[in-house]
């Protein structure tokens, strides 16, 4: 396993970013300008030029940049309030706080209106209701709420990776208070965190689809993706087609004209070759009233933004029909009996293996665009491959087919070439963000010293990424397990995806069964994963 | 449960003939796979379309469908994609609205052939190239504590002030079938929709979206299809269903024939079967009406008054009728 020259691991290297590149971000875009320009004639001033497009532009750059100012503040805020070991509840409220990782948009959008909108929970137990929900502010709200997790796991990651405790003690000891300590010592390591965050959830907004579709429309408010799906909804000719496709590639124009120069100003600035031996990311204990409010505020907003709704989505679940009170009366299990069906669980097992080696690829690309952005020929791979996380679903899927539909039409190969195009960002950025602790020095002195390329790869870099690669690893994983759009645009015989049974449950406006899919879907996730939770917590209390 | 595991069988499981192999291709299906193999593209609901394939399945034994099937939206993009990747790979396209399988007739994609039994469909589901297979009523859907809407035109006045909600003709084939149809109706007109937002209505995006807003309490009542609406209100929701003068609004579901699979026995025996007596039969005992005269299927009150839009002309209006409607309601 020693490798005796460089030029061959090198090539090798750089053809594993080069290769997967070109298939999953350049060729398929290709294919969309080549389609927009031939058959758009060269002349796209006729689609750009539509009535409601610029209105339709400037609510998508609005509502993303509102997202982003107010989710990423919102996952910060969370992820340091989280780390505290000494917080009451801790394990509860992080399992909480991903709980909307795993619920379809669509639905999402539903269970807020279940829970706010005239005749929801709170009009029915308070007589207070908020028609906004369904309007831009509603929008704004629920993609907030939507995107605060993601926020937090990259945050979280990145405090993980990156935080210093020792330089807190440090820098209390010597009068800072916890302010100070906070402002000029944790929130500056873990600033390339909060910048891949604010890159992820700025351009996941600008192509968000459902909640915009689901709860904009009330208001008239349209994005450039709901138009985009009006353009492929109706009429199914040519020339919609096209226009679906161009408006497809405003919005990569979009999120190249605000990512790239982002990363290219902020990248190599942020970045710091740090001793990669991480500390135990214990923070300095705090007083434990203040933990307490925490607590009681993280509680407050959690049951407004979380726990309603989606309490709201589980009764539901199992209420006989909507619009009747969810009472005990009421119950039954009609829609779990109805979507748990040998299908079903076919599709399940689908969307979990596909999950699983989708995620897994994802860490090792992610990873290999993390180390070749450090080169200077390199730079522009990470602005490169968050060009394919703007496409709504329904274009990148149409890119794909475009592109390999020829060969792959149908198959569970195209999905996850769709999942690996979609979800590449979401795993390079928490890479990205926690790679300082990798100092090429120390690699090189444990191959230096006789260390095989896999043993300094395992001793010296994995250790301290693990959290990073585990967190990059699961938000793969859940983003994956619920994508809806593109599997159900790409599949084809023994190809079905969860996603079809999910479409096929919506149907006639019923939303039991959809809601009964999301509930197992919930179990399914956590159900594993306090069991590891619990099990790595005996481990860790053993070898303590 | 038996029914849809065993459907879902049929397409996963279609042994060497119909499995992926016919999909994994490029091209038509029926020339890369068995002669009795057939890919059928829809965006007919599952409950529908799985018991009518079994029932094909059944009646030509050694014949397997390979279903794709999706939301508008999702079919579109997929045959769009497909035609720039080799070629459509559907032999059949079975469609819910007839301006989407005119615009893949006007493409070359579809069409060219009816199946003989085809005069037994009426004439306004219909034309050369497809016939209707299903038809969507839409209808008016009410909560049960407001008065029931006699007609249309009653959903501008006070009883349903800010408690409207319509669904978007930009995204929904059949609401744009409603609008065209009333945009050209005497005594309604645009006027309609301008009455319904000056009356507080709203729209939301699919007829689907309209059910669930009246069921849930957050309109009073709206325009929805008549198997959306009949559905909650046999669930148990607090809705009712009212089918108002002048008429139901018929919105047909064309079956058509791809032109490369002109010469397949067995999409055209598919054919045949949807529209004829059995396949009709199978399909209103799912749940969908059919087209054919005289079948069983879902509610239809005695006497209720049913519209037909002029889809031609709505094909050739629809930029400007959708231009007019969304200055009333955005989006």
């Amino acid at each position: 396993m020693r490798g005796g020259g460089s030029a061959l691991p090198r090539a090798g290297a750089t053809a594993a970013v080069v290769v997967p590149l070109a298939a999953l971000v350049a060729f398929p875009l290709f294919r969309l300008v080549q389609v927009a320009w031939q058959e758009g004639g060269g002349d796209l001033s006729g689609v750009l030029g539509a009535d409601g497009l610029g209105t339709a532009l400037r609510n998508t750059v609005v509502l993303a940049a509102g997202v982003t100012l107010a989710a990423v503040p919102l996952g910060v805020v969370l992820a340091l309030v989280l780390r505290r070991s000494d917080l009451p509840g801790r394990a509860f409220w992080q399992a909480t706080v991903l709980a909307p990782v795993v619920v379809p948009d669509f639905v999402l959008g539903y269970s807020w209106t279940q829970a706010y909108a005239r005749a929801g929970f709170t009009d029915t137990l308070l007589g207070l209701s908020w028609a906004g929900v369904q309007g831009p502010l509603g929008v704004w709200l629920v993609l907030v709420v939507n995107a605060s997790p993601l926020a937090y796991l990259v945050v979280a990651v990145g405090l993980a990776a990156r935080a210093e405790p020792d330089l807190e003690r440090a820098a209390r000891v010597s009068g800072a208070g916890s302010a100070t300590t906070l402002v000029t010592i944790t929130l500056r390591l873990v600033f390339p965190a909060v910048a891949a965050a604010a890159v992820l959830v700025f351009v996941l907004t600008l192509g968000t689809f459902a909640i915009p579709q689901v709860l904009g429309a009330p208001a008239g408010f349209s994005t450039v993706t709901t138009r985009i799906y009006a353009d492929l909804s109706i009429g199914g000719d040519p020339a919609s087609f096209v226009e679906a496709v161009t408006l497809a590639l405003l919005l990569v124009l979009v999120a190249a004209a605000t990512v790239a120069p982002a990363d290219s100003i902020l990248g190599p600035r942020l970045r710091a070759a740090r001793p990669a031996d991480a500390q135990a990311a214990h923070p300095v204990p705090g007083r434990q009233t203040v933990r307490r409010a925490e607590a009681v505020v993280l509680g407050g907003y959690l049951a407004f933004s979380m726990c309603l709704p989606l309490a709201a989505l589980a009764l539901s679940s199992v209420t006989r029909a909507l619009g009747v009170p969810p009472t005990p009366a009421n119950w039954t299990l009609d829609s779990f009996r109805g979507v748990l069906t040998v299908r079903t669980l076919e599709a399940l097992g689908r969307s979990l293996g596909l999950s699983v080696v989708a995620a897994t690829l994802l860490v090792v690309l992610g990873g290999l665009v993390a180390v070749a952005e450090r080169r200077r020929a390199g730079r522009a791979t990470a602005s490169l491959i968050t060009l394919t996380l703007v496409l709504p679903g329904s274009t990148l899927a149409v890119a794909l087919l475009i592109a390999y539909g020829r060969w792959l039409s149908g198959s569970l190969a195209l999905i996850l070439l769709a999942y690996l195009a979609k979800l590449w960002a979401f795993a390079h950025r928490p890479i990205a963000g926690a790679l300082d602790r990798l100092p090429p020095a120390e690699l090189y002195a444990a191959r230096a010293s006789g260390a095989g390329v896999l043993t300094a790869v395992r001793t010296v870099a994995l250790r301290p990424l693990a959290p990073a690669l585990l967190g990059a690893w699961l938000v793969c994983f859940l983003t994956a397990l619920h994508e809806v759009t593109m599997s159900s645009l790409l599949y084809g015989p023994g190809s079905e995806t969860l996603a079809v049974i999910v479409l096929n449950s919506s149907e006639l406006g019923r939303i039991g069964p959809t809601a009964a899919l999301s509930v197992v879907l919930t179990l399914l996730v956590a159900v594993p994963g306090i069991l590891l939770w619990w099990a790595s917590n005996r481990l860790r209390t053993r070898a303590g | 449960m038996l029914v849809l595991a065993a459907c879902g069988g049929t397409s996963t499981g279609a042994g060497s003939s119909g499995g992926a192999g016919s999909s994994g291709g490029a091209g038509s299906s029926s020339e890369a796979a068995s002669p009795e193999a057939l890919t059928l593209y829809t965006c007919v609901s599952d409950t529908t379309i799985q018991p009518v394939l079994e029932a094909f399945e059944k009646s030509q034994p050694g014949s397997t469908v390979d279903l794709f099937r999706a939301p508008t939206g999702e079919l579109n993009a997929r045959v769009a994609a497909d035609v720039r990747s080799g070629g459509l790979r559907a032999d059949v396209i079975w469609g819910c609205d007839p301006l989407t399988v005119q615009a893949f007739v006007d493409q070359g994609l579809v069409g060219g052939w009816t199946p003989p039994g085809a005069d037994a469909i009426p004439t306004q589901y219909r034309t050369d190239d497809y016939v209707g297979a299903a038809v969507l009523y839409l209808v008016a859907v009410h909560r049960t504590d407001v008065p029931a809407p006699r007609a249309w035109s009653d959903l501008t006045g006070p009883d349903y002030t800010g408690a409207v909600a319509v669904p978007d003709p930009s995204v929904a084939a059949s609401a744009l079938g409603a609008l065209g149809w009333f945009a050209a109706a005497p005594g309604y007109g645009l006027d309609f929709y301008r009455d319904l937002k000056s009356n507080g209505a709203v729209q939301v995006k699919t007829p689907d979206d309209v059910t669930t807003g009246v069921a849930q309490g957050i309109y009073d009542a709206g325009m929805t299809t008549a198997n959306a609406a009949y559905a909650a209100r046999d669930d148990g929701s607090p809705v009712d269903v009212v089918w108002p003068e002048p008429g139901a609004v018929a919105i047909y579901g064309p079956v058509a024939l791809a032109t490369h699979s002109a010469d397949s026995q067995v999409a055209q025996d598919f054919i045949s079967f949807v529209v004829g007596a059995d396949g009709q039969r199978v399909l209103g005992e799912a749940g969908s009406y059919p087209t054919r005269p005289g079948g069983a299927g879902p509610t239809v009150p005695a006497d209720a008054p049913i519209v037909f839009p002029d889809w031609a002309t709505i094909g050739q209006s629809r930029d400007t009728i959708l231009s007019s409607y969304q200055q009333l309601f955005g989006g």
